[in-house]
């Protein structure tokens, strides 16, 4: 065996190695997507309950909260009463929540939203087209879009109520400037 | 020319004509090109599967939105960017050549070299004391190989 | 006191640790010393700590049948109504479980190279256990400590427990598939071990290789067929209508069996020509070391895999113990590298040990690309925080051209001598199975086979099986001419007392039956997708599917949703069943295809998604999927013609076989 081969198997052994014990440090959840820091993609979608469509371009100017969630998805119960309770508090501001549907069934969704106590507008995404716009992995996930429309941050997993208020307030610190 | 030259000749033509001819590029379809794009396509909800090979809903939505990019008339490379933009190169199964990602392609290559380049240069380091043994010798080692093959070596088998 | 099958197995597992820890003492004293009862003192730790651990299972099974919940293993991984099968099988479902097989396994195999193996070679051999009993150490503290310990307590003792993974209650292969995987992982410790022992002794010899050629090649066979097993499980499970994926975990068990095939190959050249001493060494440690990478990728949670065990303190011990292995091995290695000289050179690439070598570097090529191709996401994010992914599309496109490159060479190897050949041989040897290769090119074609590598393919399967077939020819010829044998006689001859070589040969075949199903099925499957209300039929590559409709059916530990579906066409006429599986505790269905299985091609039906409130429709996928039933039977017979030469041969006088080549026409 040559020398330089006999050296380069040495070192990329080591080298192997040390890969491996770094990746000890990482989360394979952990998965970046690309829409931070960009626009949010426009949509316009069925409301959930029926009553017509809501497009994201009616809430220009206001800080947004886009919620992927479904009823068939435990961690999603789980964020709902910090997500109830931040809603109450800034309903009546320049704050908005929109919930997007993940891949439920509509009648389920709804029933979800009723016993759950989510007033804030939801709307369907049938054919997954904005959970692709936005770079969704799964429910539960959110999205905080400034009021330049656009996509200042985005939590993956269930949103805890200090991680909601403090997005929510840089947004509407960074608005009133 | 021997007969069984000949006949070799015409087996190694046929098999390059079947060869080249399958290879032959031809009009994709438009289902074609939905294949091969969700085929490097990964499933957003599942563990590294193909948006093609996935049964998950997610999987068949991605693919509903390739299709119908496909019809409108998108290239290959737009709709892959669609999802980038989205999922950055997470999406893709194979990362692109174009950025320093891309030397995984290199891998198999540079393998086969350096070990064709080993099992080579052994070779010819050996050619002058081994270069011509005489055919007398070269007869006796073959006699030797293949009683031992024939014998198939008595064993000194301890583990067995 | 009352009775526990916790209390009995840790005390078997801690009672077990001392005995290997004192095994190791006293095998490598007994080698040094040359002392009989050290080494009497060594084979009864190895028996008795094997007894001990299979105890360990045995208490680990009866805990899981009696559903005894105070045990955490058997509280995640068992219910009350899971079906006795899964509960058994339950053994190797999950993390602790597995190692404790793993640790059986292997316990087992020190205990027979105790009691087996050393009278012939008492110094290698008994070095050789002492290794295999420090190994069997690392796993017994892996077993007895947090990281792995099978009998931990629950904290509060649920009244049901959360059953099986959903994916792992579903079908009977589950019982072959991870033993078989194990065995053939752990029995790689023995050619390993005898491999550690002939360095440390400074042996330089082959004895070691010679020692263990027949468990190297039977945990190969096993490995094999554990892998074919797999693909088999997740064809029929996972219901997407694929058998690989290159999933990091298929991946990983991948890598140890291209490695030992090159080694299986490459230890012929050392017994019959004495040439890459070093070489072989460097092959069962790659081996080796590459069974623990498995192991280590399943059960860290450093990659996403579907197989991934849940993460646990056991990675970085299982890196610890990889690192360990790999510098004391290599170490090792270099250090008797002086005394591992080769008796002689490989001369001309026309010569059966030339082709062994080239065989050697593609498989090495292909073994690195997956192993870094695996790795690679890992490596980016490390170098620069990239997210990337490494998939099938890369691994078909870098290893389809590997595979076809050893196909070809496994078409000439055997057709040529020892020591090279001459150009007029090559020609008389090479007429026949390249008009076979053309035969299978044209075959292809008219089949409108699609693709260049698959009329490739085609190409040289039909290489291969005539190269293969003009070798059995030519021993039977032989055989009859010189011992006046019928051909039937002599074709079973050939296998049982030339097993090595002829069953070598089966193996090839078996190898060509996976090629064919894997191209075949690969460019020509059929995929058809129909929204359908019951009643309604339609085609799919002249089947016709008819849907009878949906139904629900219950059973004590899941609920299913069926659709009935009718296949007729093609000689056809069988119902299938494709479902989705509702467990208790699993959030989103499970489905589960309905298969009919064919000598010539496989209806594999999906039900992909159903009308949720009034069940008025269901959507159907059905893949028609041509010859993919040889591939599990490729398996099969690869591990057949393993065992054809695995067998031992009987005793035999010497026999005069012609030479295949005339002397005469050397070197022209």
């Amino acid at each position: 065996m040559p020398r330089w081969l006999r050296y380069s198997i040495v070192v990329g052994i080591a080298a192997l190695v040390v890969v491996l014990m770094l990746s000890f440090r990482r989360d394979p959840h952990d998965i970046r997507t690309g829409t931070v820091n960009k626009p949010a993609a426009a949509f316009t979608a069925d409301r959930l309950d029926g009553t017509g469509t809501l497009s994201l371009s009616d809430y220009a100017g206001k800080v947004v909260v886009l919620n992927f969630f479904a009823s068939w998805c435990p961690p999603c119960k789980e964020e709902n009463p910090a997500l109830v309770r931040v809603w109450e508090r800034y309903r009546t501001s320049d704050v908005v929540f929109i919930g997007i549907v993940y891949e439920d069934a509509t009648d389920k969704a709804r029933t979800y939203v009723s016993t759950n106590g989510v007033t804030w507008p939801t709307v369907r995404d049938d054919d997954g087209r904005i959970a692709f716009a936005y770079g969704v992995f799964g429910p539960p996930e959110t999205y905080f879009i400034g009021p330049d429309g656009v996509i200042a941050g985005r939590h993956i997993g269930p949103v805890d109520e200090a991680t909601l208020v403090a997005s929510i307030d840089k947004l509407r610190a960074q608005a009133s400037r | 020319m021997t007969r069984e030259r000949a006949v070799i000749l015409v087996a190694l033509l046929a098999i390059f004509g079947a060869v080249a001819w399958s290879a032959w590029p031809h009009e994709t379809t438009a289902a074609e090109r939905v294949d091969r794009i969700t085929s490097e396509l990964r499933c957003v909800t599942c563990q590294g599967l193909s948006v093609k090979d996935s049964p998950a809903a997610s999987a068949r939505q991605m693919r509903d939105l390739v299709v119908q990019r496909v019809a409108e008339g998108r290239t290959d490379d737009e709709i892959r960017g669609e999802f980038r933009a989205s999922y950055g190169d997470w999406v893709l199964l194979s990362p692109p050549a174009s950025s320093w990602t891309g030397l995984i392609w290199l891998v198999p290559v540079v393998a086969l070299a350096a070990g064709l380049a080993v099992v080579v240069r052994r070779m010819r380091a050996i050619v002058p004391s081994a270069a011509a043994p005489s055919t007398r010798e070269l007869a006796a080692l073959r006699e030797r190989v293949a009683r031992e093959e024939a014998l198939d070596l008595p064993q000194a088998d301890g583990a067995e | 006191m009352s009775f526990s099958f916790a209390d009995l197995g840790t005390g078997a597992l801690r009672a077990a640790l001392p005995l290997a820890i004192w095994g190791i003492g006293a095998a490598a004293y007994a080698a040094a010393k040359r002392d009989g009862r050290a080494l009497a003192s060594a084979r009864w730790s190895a028996l008795i700590t094997f007894l001990l651990v299979v105890l360990a299972a045995l208490a680990m099974i009866g805990a899981l049948v009696t559903h005894d919940f105070s045990i955490a293993y058997v509280a995640r991984n068992n219910a009350l109504e899971t079906p006795l099968f899964f509960t058994v099988v339950s053994l190797w479902a999950a993390l602790e479980g597995s190692i404790l097989l793993w640790t059986a396994i292997l316990a087992g195999a020190t205990a027979y190279v105790a009691w087996r193996g050393t009278p012939a070679l008492p110094r290698l051999a008994t070095t050789a256990l002492a290794v295999l009993f420090a190994m069997l150490t690392f796993f017994l503290l892996l077993v007895t400590t947090p990281a792995a310990d099978p009998f931990v307590r629950s904290d509060i003792v649920p009244l049901n427990g959360n059953g099986p993974n959903p994916l792992l209650q579903n079908h009977p292969l589950m019982a072959l598939h991870p033993p078989l995987l194990y065995l053939g992982y752990v029995l790689f410790s023995v050619p390993f071990a005898y491999a550690i022992a002939s360095l440390i002794l400074g042996e330089g010899g082959d004895r070691w290789l010679v020692a263990t050629r027949r468990f190297a090649l039977v945990s190969w066979a096993l490995l094999g067929v554990g892998i074919v097993a797999g693909s088999w499980w997740s064809y029929a499970v996972l219901g997407w209508g694929g058998y690989w994926a290159w999933d990091p975990v298929e991946n990983a068990a991948i890598m140890p069996w291209l490695v030992a095939t090159a080694y299986l190959h490459s230890v012929m050249v050392e017994e019959k020509r004495r040439l890459l001493r070093s070489w072989n060494l460097s092959l069962v440690i790659a081996t080796f070391a590459l069974t623990i990478l498995g192991t280590f990728l399943t059960r860290s949670g450093v990659v996403n895999s579907v197989h991934a065990f849940t993460q646990s303190a056991i990675g970085p011990l299982l890196l610890g113990y990889l690192v360990a292995i790999v510098v004391l091995s290599v170490g090792l290695l270099l250090w008797r590298l002086p005394t591992l000289r080769d008796a002689g050179a490989v001369g001309t690439p026309l010569s059966r040990e030339a082709i062994f070598l080239f065989q050697n570097v593609v498989f090495v090529a292909a073994t690195l690309t997956v192993l870094l191709g695996t790795l690679y996401p890992l490596i980016a994010e490390a170098l620069s925080g990239a997210q990337l992914s490494i998939g099938r599309p890369y691994f078909d496109r870098v290893e389809v051209p590997l595979a076809l490159a050893l196909l070809f060479l496994m078409g000439i190897g055997p057709q040529l001598p020892w020591h090279g050949a001459s150009r007029v041989t090559l020609e008389r040897q090479f007429t026949a199975p390249i008009v076979a290769a053309a035969g299978g090119a044209l075959l292809a074609v008219a089949t409108a086979l699609g693709g260049a590598f698959a009329v490739l393919t085609y190409a040289l399967a039909a290489f291969v099986v005539a190269t293969v077939v003009q070798e059995f020819a030519r021993g039977i010829r032989a055989r009859r001419a010189l011992h006046g044998e019928s051909a039937s006689t002599a074709f079973a001859n050939l296998l049982r007392r030339s097993g090595r070589r002829y069953g070598g040969y089966i193996v090839h075949l078996g190898i060509v039956l996976v090629a064919v199903a894997v191209a075949t099925s690969q460019s020509k499957t059929v995929e058809v997708e129909r929204t359908v209300s019951a009643g309604d039929h339609f085609e799919a590559a002249g089947y016709t599917v008819a849907f009878g409709g949906l139904r629900s059916v219950r059973e004590p530990q899941r609920d299913l949703l069926v659709a009935d579906l009718a296949i007729t066409g093609n000689g056809a006429d069988e119902n299938l069943r494709p479902a989705l599986l509702f467990f208790p505790n699993a959030t989103q269905a499970v489905g589960s295809p309905g298969i009919a299985a064919g000598l010539h091609d496989d209806v594999y039906t999906i039900l992909v998604a159903y009308d949720t409130s009034a069940r008025s429709w269901a959507t159907i996928r059905v893949l028609v999927i041509p010859l993919v039933s040889w591939l599990w039977l490729g398996g099969g017979v690869v591990g057949l013609g393993a065992v054809i030469a695995a067998l031992p041969q009987p005793k035999r006088r010497e026999v005069m076989r012609p030479l295949t080549e005339a002397p005469a026409t050397v070197g022209d």
